[in-house]
């Protein structure tokens, strides 16, 4: 090991580091003025989300999406220009996603932030943008703090909140004949949320049912069994799970390896997302209740079809719940920017609030009070499909959008509150 | 805080389990106890490798996770190449863990032969470039959907065990953990590469001036610590969902059994395995909302009552 | 006998000490008035980079000059942050209370850690440190009503005159520049040269009386203090903050700061995080895939530049100048 070659290797790691360094620096446009633009530049959406870690499952449907939908609108054109976007991997880290959310807006001069799955990311990048009166439009974080207490003029979502599925399922299941429950989720803000959700929902729509008890159990727990195994000693007739999109395949795992959903109801959120019983294939539980607002199979429209083929042709694989998040997002970007006339940040927020637009489930608004995407839910069963190596839903519900919205007065009064 | 108000209504809960635990019967108590041997013997598993390269190489290797997350997808590809049929299980328990080990093999030649001298700060840093590198790497070559691993038709389903019932995985797994640790000890005690695995722990200069090559004692060591990783991700993967980041969850728990065991003492990794399996199992019956805690609290009063470990350190 | 650790030495840093007033001063000069000449997102990037340079040295104060494997460091960064935030939300106190107590809560659970910790050697401190640490992170992540949970605190609001980026800038910039002086006056103290004297022969240390213990514990609080204040600045730049601040990962990613410049520089930190700062944001403008590019330059730094570079360059310049001598590793069980 003589020493010249350290020096021969260290000069060279120096000078690839000086490079790069150089190169992005020099990358980097000088920042000039927002406001409106000649509109032969193209509209740039700075996309921020987790590109690494368990989450990358939805990340990816979501982008896949999004990009399918631009490639849609951008063959017609927007504005007599084009919508592009810039990616960047957040890591599941909020300060991560604050360095990119500057980088994005004060460098590359982006005209809207969209993304993220990370609740807390998707928080913090809300409170920049509020500042820098910069779009954001959230297409993976499900907390309805986002839309709610800590909403404002500048932060969107794409998708249906927790508030939005836990009143769901409380919604279908209040016209059952079940009083005995029993709650159980992840002990984390999603988790929670869905169970606060649906239970105030259903003692609402039903006040005669009954809480036996609650569980809740740690993200990334390995084994559901023990949980599973005292849940039953109680005997509730009903157990109402929000757990989280990584933890869901492992625990429909323990619900059939115990015959569980043999003799308790079962409901989960998303437990009829194509993300999560395609992996499992045969071994998923039959009979499991489920909300999911998006499977390519349903509804059996024109439109359905279409978005479905698009993205098979595209993807080679069927679209998930998250790929119409993105595939929205893109499209209402769009509908905005045409309805709004100009490349401008504040015209297109007039425009996106209240908006209206064609999806593949049918008519699809965000609401103007509060930035909230009104999309209907589908409330199904598990079930063996004989075309299929994976169980789909079955008896599928269509719950409308405004039967599950929370109310606009308890989202402002939570807005005060904060 | 908003949001904070809504959540105080859960933790006013009427009842919880462990609320409950006071007037739950023994079955409860006993089929929580299979539970958590269970998980204390996949976790052996897991560790045992660790703890063998900590005590001969002296190698804090961080990429043991990773060796068991690449087991765990290898085990996936290996069952679903075999038409994911029964019998894919067992293949999968065949070939996934020389998969494994023949990495560990050009891993250790490649790189962590030129760092045996230097300190533990060092290696561990290059273990830790491995862990990027694999995380990286599973994510190009296997895509970012979730994985699952069906296990043999004999073992799906559940048997019913003094009133609760148990799945038979987890009976399996009771029977497979016992079955390595005594492997393990007949390999160290009765092959001659064992003994000299135990040697080179214990004084490896001595072995040296005996003539013994150690340059392929430790490759050999480190080739099985990562057979143990490696099996430990197959019989871990009918359980979980094989996902990119799964190394990440178990690593910090291998290294606080290994380091609460007694550095490179594998059956000091065999007995905290069993507390921490079982004590994190009964944290779950007693102590629900605070399970997540119980590994790193067993760890530190471990560690600051015994502060070099439960069992004798080789070192 | 393993090698001896590449690790800082005392005789250098005295003698750069005179040497080295006027160019700390031209360059404190010139990172003033830089804000005025680069576009604002340089000037955030450059207060990211003294808020992780500060970590970093801070982290180096107790695993290069201390000796101690401190293998969860980033605890004491969201600590200070966290206080910070809470302070704000939870409490009626003013702002700029939070702002002071967040580095002496982060010293205060330091004492407490490192009383703990001390007691152990090697890979036992570490780990134990390692145990400690995410129980911190379990704590934080687990106790919504206090900390907010795994959603975390955003929104805060700073006081005028820190409100901007530029007012952001010039607090970080000096806040910097005093804690890395007060580091390095202590590092060249004598308590810094005794505190090496226990890194580099523990057992003549304790023969001629040193309190090894005392001395270690003093200086684990000391690195936590500052990082304590990193976590501050931090606050005082994103306004918010999460659990992932004090996660494991975060720590090792402070750990390859220190190696990348190199921990046997007083500076080699500094460096190294403002290179791993610039070098994610450029990566990571081009490929979701950092994390590789990381994990390749850490393999070729551990296997090929160990001493990081401005060790390298330090030892090309300064070569001869006294690195070796045999003594007990530092780690060693």
């Amino acid at each position: 090991m003589g020493s010249c070659r350290y020096k021969l290797l260290g000069l060279a790691l120096l000078a690839l580091f000086l490079v790069t360094v150089v190169a992005g620096c020099g990358g980097g446009a000088p920042a000039t003025k927002e406001g409106e633009k000649p509109a032969a530049k193209p509209i740039r959406v700075g996309v921020i989300d987790t590109y690494t870690g368990p989450a990358t499952t939805y990340t990816m449907d979501a982008l896949d999406g999004f990009k399918l939908a631009l490639k849609e609108v951008n063959e017609k054109g927007v504005l007599g220009t084009k919508i592009e976007f810039l990616q960047r991997d957040e890591q599941f880290k909020v300060d991560v996603a604050q360095n990119w959310a500057k980088e994005l807006v004060m460098r590359e001069n982006v005209d809207l932030l969209a993304g993220t799955i990370n609740s807390a990311a998707a928080l913090a990048v809300s409170e920049f943008a509020k500042e820098n009166k910069v779009p954001f439009l959230v297409w993976g974080a499900m907390s309805e703090k986002i839309t709610g207490a800590a909403g404002h003029r500048y932060v969107f979502s794409m998708l249906p909140n927790t508030a939005m599925s836990g009143r769901a399922g409380a919604v279908q299941m209040s016209k059952m004949p079940y009083t005995k429950y029993w709650l159980a989720g992840s002990d984390y803000e999603y988790g929670h949320s869905i169970i606060n959700n649906f239970w105030d929902n259903l003692k609402r729509l039903k006040p005669d049912v009954q809480k036996l008890g609650e569980t809740w159990w740690r993200v990334g727990e390995p084994d559901f069994t023990p949980y599973i195994n005292a849940i039953r000693a109680a005997k509730p007739e009903v157990l109402v799970v929000g757990t989280g999109g990584a933890d869901m395949v492992p625990f429909l795992k323990a619900v059939k390896a115990t015959g569980l959903s043999k003799d308790v109801q079962v409901w989960v959120h998303t437990a009829t997302d194509l993300s999560t019983l395609r992996p499992l294939g045969a071994e998923a539980p039959e009979g499991v209740l489920g909300t999911n607002p998006y499977h390519y199979y349903y509804p059996d429209t024109p439109e359905n079809k279409a978005f479905v083929e698009a993205f098979r042709k595209e993807y080679n694989r069927e679209p998930a719940a998250f790929a119409l998040y993105g595939y929205l997002a893109g499209k209402f970007i769009a509908a905005a920017y045409e309805k709004a006339g100009a490349v401008d940040r504040e015209k297109f927020i007039d425009a996106l609030e209240g908006l209206t637009i064609d999806s593949p489930v049918g008519k699809v608004t965000v609401r103007k009070e509060d930035h909230q995407v009104v999309m209907p839910m589908f409330f199904g069963k598990t079930a063996k499909d004989p075309n299929l190596p994976y169980l789909v839903a079955k008896d599928i519900t269509a719950l409308s959008g405004t039967e599950i919205m929370p109310p606009i007065e308890e989202i402002m009064k939570k807005r005060e509150g904060k | 805080m908003p949001g904070a108000p809504a959540r105080q209504k859960t933790a006013r809960c009427p009842r919880s389990i462990g609320e409950d635990a006071g007037d739950m019967d023994l079955s409860a108590i006993g089929s929580q106890l299979l539970v958590g041997l269970s998980r204390s013997m996949i976790l052996f598993i897991i560790s045992s490798g660790l703890s063998l390269v900590l005590g001969v190489l002296r190698v804090p290797n961080f990429a043991h996770g990773s060796l068991y997350m690449l087991g765990a997808f290898t085990a996936f590809t290996v069952a679903t190449a075999l038409g994911g049929g029964p019998g894919g299980f067992w293949w999968a328990v065949a070939l996934a863990p020389l998969v494994v080990a023949g990495i560990c093999l050009l891993v250790e030649r490649g790189l962590l032969q030129a760092i045996y001298h230097r300190e533990h700060l060092m290696q561990m840093l290059l273990t830790y470039a491995l862990v990027l590198i694999f995380s990286d790497l599973v994510k190009l070559i296997w895509g970012v959907e979730y994985k699952s691993l069906m296990p043999p038709p004999a073992l799906t389903g559940a048997f019913t065990f003094l009133g609760t019932s148990f799945p038979r995985y987890s009976l399996f797994l009771l029977i497979v953990g016992p079955l390595v640790a005594v492997a393990l000890w007949l390999f160290l005690n009765r092959t001659r590469l064992g003994k000299i695995c135990r040697a080179t722990a214990t004084d490896r200069e001595m072995v040296d001036a005996l003539g013994i090559n150690s340059k392929w004692v430790f490759a050999a060591v480190f080739v099985l610590g990562g057979w143990l990783a490696g099996l430990g991700g197959v019989f871990m993967a009918p359980t979980v969902n094989i996902v990119l980041g799964m190394d990440h969850s178990i690593i910090i728990s291998a290294f606080l059994i290994v380091v609460v065991g007694g550095l490179g003492n594998v059956w000091g990794a065999l007995v905290s395995a069993l507390i921490f399996g079982v004590g994190e199992s009964f944290g779950v019956l007693f102590w629900p909302r605070f399970a997540i805690v119980f590994p790193f609290l067993i760890a530190a009063v471990l560690l600051i009552i015994r502060p070099s470990g439960l069992l004798k350190s080789v070192w | 006998m393993r090698p001896q650790p590449v690790r800082p030495t005392v005789e250098k840093d005295a003698t750069l000490k005179r040497s080295a007033l006027l160019p700390v001063a031209a360059a404190f000069l010139v990172l003033l008035v830089l804000p005025s000449f680069i576009p604002s997102y340089y000037v955030y990037l450059f207060t990211l980079i003294y808020i992780t340079a500060l970590l970093a040295t801070s982290l180096n104060f107790c695993l290069g000059y201390g000796g101690l494997l401190q293998l969860h460091h980033a605890v004491f960064y969201g600590l200070g942050a966290y206080t910070v935030a809470i302070t704000a939300v939870r409490t009626s106190l003013p702002l700029w209370c939070g702002l002071l107590l967040g580095p002496l809560v982060a010293a205060a659970i330091g004492w407490v850690m490192g009383w703990f910790c001390v007691r152990l050697r090697g890979l036992y401190f570490g780990m134990l440190m390692l145990a400690l640490g995410q129980l911190v992170w379990t704590v934080v992540y687990r106790w919504y009503e206090f900390t907010g949970g795994d959603d975390g605190i955003h929104g805060l609001s700073m006081p005028p005159l820190i409100d901007s980026l530029t007012g952001c800038y010039y607090l970080t910039l000096v806040v910097f520049f005093v804690c890395l002086g007060i580091m390095y006056l202590m590092v060249n103290s004598p308590f810094g040269v005794t505190l090496q004297a226990t890194r580099d022969n523990p057992v003549r240390s304790e023969s001629i009386g040193i309190n090894i213990r005392r001395h270690q514990l003093a200086s684990f609080v000391i690195a936590a203090f500052f990082a304590g204040v990193a976590g501050v600045l931090f606050v005082v730049l994103e306004r918010s903050v999460s659990p992932a601040l004090l996660f494991w990962s975060k720590s090792a990613e402070v750990l390859i700061m220190c190696l990348l410049g190199g921990m046997s520089t007083f500076l080699g930190p500094s460096l190294g995080a403002a290179a791993v700062v610039v070098l994610s944001t450029v990566i990571g403008i081009h490929t979701e895939y950092w994390l590789i590019v990381l994990g390749v330059i850490l393999l070729v730094l551990v296997l090929f530049l160990p001493q990081g570079i401005l060790g390298y360059l330090e030892e090309r310049i300064g070569s001869g100048r006294g690195l070796k001598g045999a003594s007990e590793d530092y780690v060693e069980g």
